[in-house]
């Protein structure tokens, strides 16, 4: 076997290489042994596209600086001693912490350097404020909320369990265990409404079970009282930059919020369909290769009845589902029909 | 409530801070000094100074509005270097010395926190509470950057002065020109180990990818 190239010799015809038109590089080429033609083509190739290394990492360092200013564990927020991180979001973060008497809460964060951005603390005071409004079992309880040096903080219930994401990423959920754990969820809904509070972003991201089967709703960060605006642009992406796509989760998103018209009751009640079937029906019922397929789908695709794609969903429940996932806001139940209907069967 | 000064975190407390109480500057020129006269150690002793300082400038400059963020590597070192440094009194080989110091700096702080970045993400089994914006862009950038890192060492250890120049042209945001001087190298050297090094980190970079 022939030794590999030295390194010398690489440096020499690749510079050689590349002060030839790129026409006569090939015959340059062809003159060396295979090892060191393979080597030089190589690198030529990867000259045509510098990538990471086009220019200094302003924007990487920017990008990752801001990701990191999280707190250790051990400071203190208010009257809270952060134990460890939970997340950390575009726009804020969320630590395992615990209070004064040593029990565990969830404190939210919203950063200080976002605190200039009117549009993320009103996001947040209306997160706290909506919550608190609100006791029921199935929504997470927040205990209090305010300003510290760290930052603006929400101290919450803390859930010893995981998202509906992760549970229906591990596999298929029984069907009665579907129906238990939609009618909890249904239920939370169903009593935000009677208060005159919208959600706004029902996802299985934001619907947690707690390790003793208790489903708990979580992430008022969206949700206004009552007078519902249109859909907003969600702030900061993942570089700092205005991402300029709507906030919530595209395939849970309702058709009239696609639209750009206003968020009603329905539309919640929409959003918990789509959750209901994917997690009765093992697949989403509006899913989609590209954002366009799903916009498409949730505009005009027919969803296919439950019962077409699994065995054993009780008829009534298939319906009440198709019902929640009307396209016009007006055919769609209640939260609290849809808790009566959950609880029968 | 109003914000108890006391209570500020270093990570927060950006604005206004001053240079630690131990005199860092003061330490850094006679490092520099130490340096020039052959102490090679004194390279090992100034960076942890060096990294502080900067790290905290960074913070400030990357942190507070990041949209609008154009401020390069290098004016952030330059402003360490005004502040660490006497420079009034230093000569030019202690600005280059300080330079290469800088650079290798901003590289740690840059691999440091996207390692961070990216044990977080590993260690985030259980989420209480779902992430608002999840950034996948933030975790493919520090991904990016640690296997450059690494790419970075394995030139090392096949031309170390190609892999100087990367340190400083990449990380340390200096122009071909500076890192010429800093480097006592012709343009055209720089030129040249600049372009080699960098088809040949990203081609390592590709292959580890695949």
């Amino acid at each position: 076997m022939n030794p590999p190239p030295a390194w010398e010799e690489i440096e020499r015809l690749y510079h050689e290489a590349l002060e030839l038109p790129v026409c006569e590089r090939k015959a340059l080429l062809a003159r060396a042994s295979p090892a060191l033609r393979e080597e030089v083509e190589s690198l030529l190739e990867a000259d045509s596209n510098p990538g990471l290394l086009a220019a200094p990492p302003t924007h990487v360092a920017a990008d990752l600086l801001n990701a990191q200013s999280g707190l250790a564990g051990g400071q203190r927020v208010a009257d809270y001693e952060v134990i460890s991180p939970i997340s950390v979001g575009g726009m804020g973060e969320v630590y395992l912490a615990r209070d004064t008497q040593g029990r565990p809460v969830a404190l939210k964060i919203l950063r200080r350097h976002l605190i200039v951005n009117a549009q993320a603390v009103g996001r947040f005071e209306t997160e706290a404020r909506a919550a608190s409004a609100l006791c029921h079992p199935n929504i997470v309880t927040v205990y209090e909320s305010g300003k510290s040096p760290a930052g603006l903080f929400i101290a919450m219930e803390w859930i010893d369990g995981s998202t509906f994401r992760a549970i229906m990423n591990a596999g298929q959920v029984a069907i009665a265990q579907a129906m238990d754990w939609g009618g909890q969820a249904a239920r939370a809904l169903s009593a935000a409404h009677t208060a005159g509070i919208l959600h706004r972003d029902m996802k299985p991201e934001n619907i947690m079970l707690r390790k003793d089967g208790v489903v708990k709703i979580l992430d008022f960060g969206l949700a206004r009282h009552g007078a519902a605006v249109g859909p907003e642009r969600s702030s900061m992406g993942a570089s700092g930059t205005i991402s300029g796509t709507l906030s919530g989760t595209l395939l849970y998103m309702p058709p009239e919020i696609l639209r750009g018209e206003t968020a009603t009751s329905a539309s919640d009640v929409f959003s918990l369909g789509a959750f209901l079937y994917e997690l009765t029906a093992g697949q989403h019922p509006f899913a989609g290769e590209t954002p366009l397929d799903v916009f498409e789908a949730i505009e005009c695709r027919p969803v296919a009845a439950i019962g077409s794609l699994r065995n054993g969903v009780p008829q009534e429940v298939d319906r009440l589902i198709l019902r929640m996932l009307d396209r016009h806001p007006g055919g769609r139940p209640s939260a609290r029909e849809a808790c009566e209907v959950l609880g029968r069967s | 409530m109003t914000a108890d000064v006391t209570e500020l975190q270093p990570t927060v407390c950006i604005i206004g801070s001053n240079v630690s109480e131990t005199d860092p500057q003061g330490e850094v020129t006679r490092l520099l000094a130490a340096w020039s006269s052959g102490d090679q150690s004194a390279l090992n002793k100034m960076m942890p100074l060096v990294y502080a300082e900067l790290h905290r400038i960074a913070r400030r400059a990357w942190s507070q509005h990041p949209p609008n963020n154009t401020l390069q590597p290098t004016a952030l070192i330059n402003e360490a270097y005004l502040k660490l440094a006497n420079a009034e009194n230093a000569s030019f080989q202690d600005r280059c010395h300080f330079f290469a110091v800088a650079c290798k700096a901003m590289r740690q702080i840059l691999v440091n926190h996207a390692k961070s970045r990216l044990s977080d993400k590993r260690g985030r089994g259980l989420a209480n509470v779902s992430l608002d914006d999840v950034q996948p862009a933030v975790h493919q950038e520090a991904a990016e950057i640690v296997a450059l890192h690494e790419a970075l060492e394995a030139l090392h250890a096949v031309d170390p002065r190609k892999s100087m120049v990367v340190e400083m042209r990449y990380f340390g945001g200096l122009s071909v020109e500076e890192t010429a001087e800093a480097m006592g190298l012709s343009v055209a050297t720089v030129n040249r180990d600049w372009r080699l090094a960098r088809s040949w980190l990203i081609r390592e970079m590709n292959r580890e990818s695949l």
